[in-house]
């Protein structure tokens, strides 16, 4: 009669080996340790000199848990390095579709004249700031050159419904193009909303064009935020909100916020007004080093640490929310859980490695100039066209996407081969940003440490992982806002 | 005021490469001239303009943790090296990114 061996015969003899990891302190008592996949443990500190010299005894709790997330593996398992390179080809993925994200930036004009502005809008009337059909074929050429499957085709500006003309021409020229095509084709609309007019929205339905709108907070706030004739732009947005989920659906309009030194105080008010305004979440962003926000020190008017303070308290809020039965989500966070908590990549430019510039997003400009993203133009409109890849009238796809222009800022901004980047546990879930780099500190890699990106970041990294640590009904919550993605 | 302090390491148990990544990392508190001198690296540490006294004695403290930080990432990464080329070839193998 056949039976069981004895659980002993089982037991590993061997010593275990080591597989690539990067470790960082998380705090005074512990560390936490990272995989090229982006699976992490936080250890306490005592242990990790134990672990890497392999005297960690094999009955130690730990070992189960460094081997299951592939920090160790015992001798001749070929199962852990399969593991690991099928989620580090995940993660990558993205890569090989190339650019999905196509920003038109159809006009620079714009009815509110914001002291943040980021792109440096111009009056209403001036017309020499609009795109012209030429431009807009030719964007729409280069546009159906990108290999990726799925396209996404976002109108900016200024405000783009200042020249809505141009949105129904790219829009109804792009669908004829996809016929042929057949691509998973999207389109949106950044806009305040305060400009929508029903005609507008009766298109956008049409087209299933969906909105991304702003909203600082409550009214005053949000007022002086956004100053434009008549000082409405918090009444109109939301009129104009209640008009397009009407016409369009509920969730067909977003809203993203710029935190500015008078929403410092305000994070609960700010998360309130989502709320009543019936949003599932919230982008808790800093202001951007470009445009007006440079030339009227409006973002010198705070520091990362009152960002981070604040970034830290509505987070508090939201997970209270949570909590209490309301499900509501801090975007940023999400992103980066997303990263932390699953072999999938947002695609967020941000936090590429590559850099997302060009290769995730590119932006063809009123005056058809491209550039490698959002924030490159905005450098542009500040007199820096570092980032300027070429001209849409004079260019081929070939030359624009292999400009050097565009791979030097690739190349040297690699993380894995950046300075401190290279070594730090937080890299898989980080990006590389050239264009903000290049923006404060002319370099597009920056001495890390001087870095605020760098701050920032590793700040909220250490700060989720210590929440998730801490408290098991958080990092439900959390683990919910990363498979959402 | 500047403040300075000096270290000195075993060659034979600190890489130089160690002390110029922990140097690197501090450079917002102090900056760190590193000199070997038979078969010992100093490394004089001063403080940055505008740090104060009690800022880079901590900065002192974390450049000494960072140093063991990165002997210890040294290590790891040395004995790991081989394995990380494997695990990227594999995930980069068969992509069709390259024509047969």
């Amino acid at each position: 009669m056949s039976k069981f061996q004895k659980l002993e015969l089982y037991a590993q003899q061997l010593p275990y080996e080591l597989l690539p990891f990067k470790f960082d302190r998380l705090n005074d008592d512990e560390y936490v340790i990272t995989n090229m996949a982006g699976e992490f443990h936080v250890i306490p500190a005592p242990m990790l000199e134990p672990i890497i010299s392999k005297t960690l005894p094999l009955s130690s709790e730990l070992i189960p848990t460094l081997r299951s997330k592939q920090f160790i593996r015992f001798t001749n398992e070929q199962a852990p390095l399969q593991l690991l390179a099928l989620k580090i080809r995940t993660r990558l993925s993205r890569l090989a579709q190339f650019t999905n994200l196509h920003i038109f930036v159809v006009t620079l004009r714009c009815d509110h004249s914001c002291p943040y502005c980021q792109v440096s809008r111009q009056s209403e009337s001036k017309g020499e700031f609009d795109m012209t059909t030429e431009m807009a074929d030719k964007s729409l050429d280069f546009v159906f050159r990108s290999p990726n499957p799925a396209i996404k085709i976002e109108f900016q500006g200024g405000e783009p419904l200042l020249n809505f003309e141009m949105v129904r021409y790219v829009v109804l020229e792009a669908k004829k193009r996809n016929l042929k095509e057949r691509r998973d084709l999207r389109f949106v609309i950044a806009t305040t909303l305060s400009l929508l007019t029903d005609d507008m929205l009766e298109f956008c339905k049409q087209h299933n064009i969906v909105l991304s709108s702003s909203l600082d907070g409550p009214m005053d706030l949000h007022n002086a935020n956004r100053p434009r004739p008549g000082r409405d732009s918090h009444q109109r947005f939301e009129e104009g909100l209640k008009k397009a989920r009407a016409a369009l659906g509920y969730d067909q309009v977003s809203a993203l916020m710029t935190t500015t030194g008078k929403s410092l105080p305000r994070a609960r008010d700010i998360i309130d007004e989502y709320l009543r305004l019936g949003f599932d979440g919230i982008f808790l962003r800093t202001l951007s080093p470009y445009g007006f926000a440079i030339k009227t020190k409006k973002f010198m008017s705070y520091d990362t640490e009152r960002w981070l303070e604040f970034y830290k308290e509505g987070l508090e809020y939201i997970i209270e929310l949570n909590k209490s039965g309301i499900r509501f989500v801090e975007q940023y966070s999400s992103i980066v859980l997303t990263k932390m908590l699953t072999s999938g990549d947002p695609g967020f430019v941000d936090l590429m490695n590559p850099a997302g510039a060009g290769i995730a997003a590119i932006v063809f400009n009123y005056d058809g100039s491209v550039y490698a993203s959002d924030e490159s133009r905005m450098l542009a409109e500040m007199g820096d066209h570092t980032f300027r890849l070429g001209n849409i009238l004079e260019h081929s796809y070939e030359e624009i996407i292999l400009s050097d222009q565009l791979l030097d800022a690739l190349e040297n901004s690699f993380t894995l081969s950046a300075p401190m980047c290279s070594d730090c546990a937080f890299e898989p879930y980080c990006g590389a940003e050239p264009v903000y780099h290049h923006a404060i500190h002319k370099d597009v890699v920056a001495r890390k440490p001087e870095s605020s990106f760098c701050k920032r970041n590793m700040a909220i990294f250490k700060h989720l992982i210590e929440l998730m640590e801490s408290d098991e009904q958080t990092k439900r919550i959390f683990m919910g806002w990363a498979n959402r993605c | 005021m500047a403040f300075s302090h000096k270290l000195v390491f075993d060659e034979r148990h600190y890489d130089i490469q160690v002390l110029q990544k922990a140097a690197y990392r501090s450079m917002n508190s102090l900056t760190v001239d590193i000199a070997a001198d038979e078969g010992q690296i100093i490394c004089a540490l001063s403080s940055n303009i505008g740090v104060d006294e009690s800022s880079f004695l901590s900065a002192v403290q974390e450049f000494k943790k960072d140093v063991l930080d990165y002997q210890l990432r040294h290590q790891l990464s040395a004995e790991t090296k081989p394995i990380k080329n494997l695990i990227l070839g594999l995930a980069f193998s068969k992509t069709g990114l390259i024509s047969e």
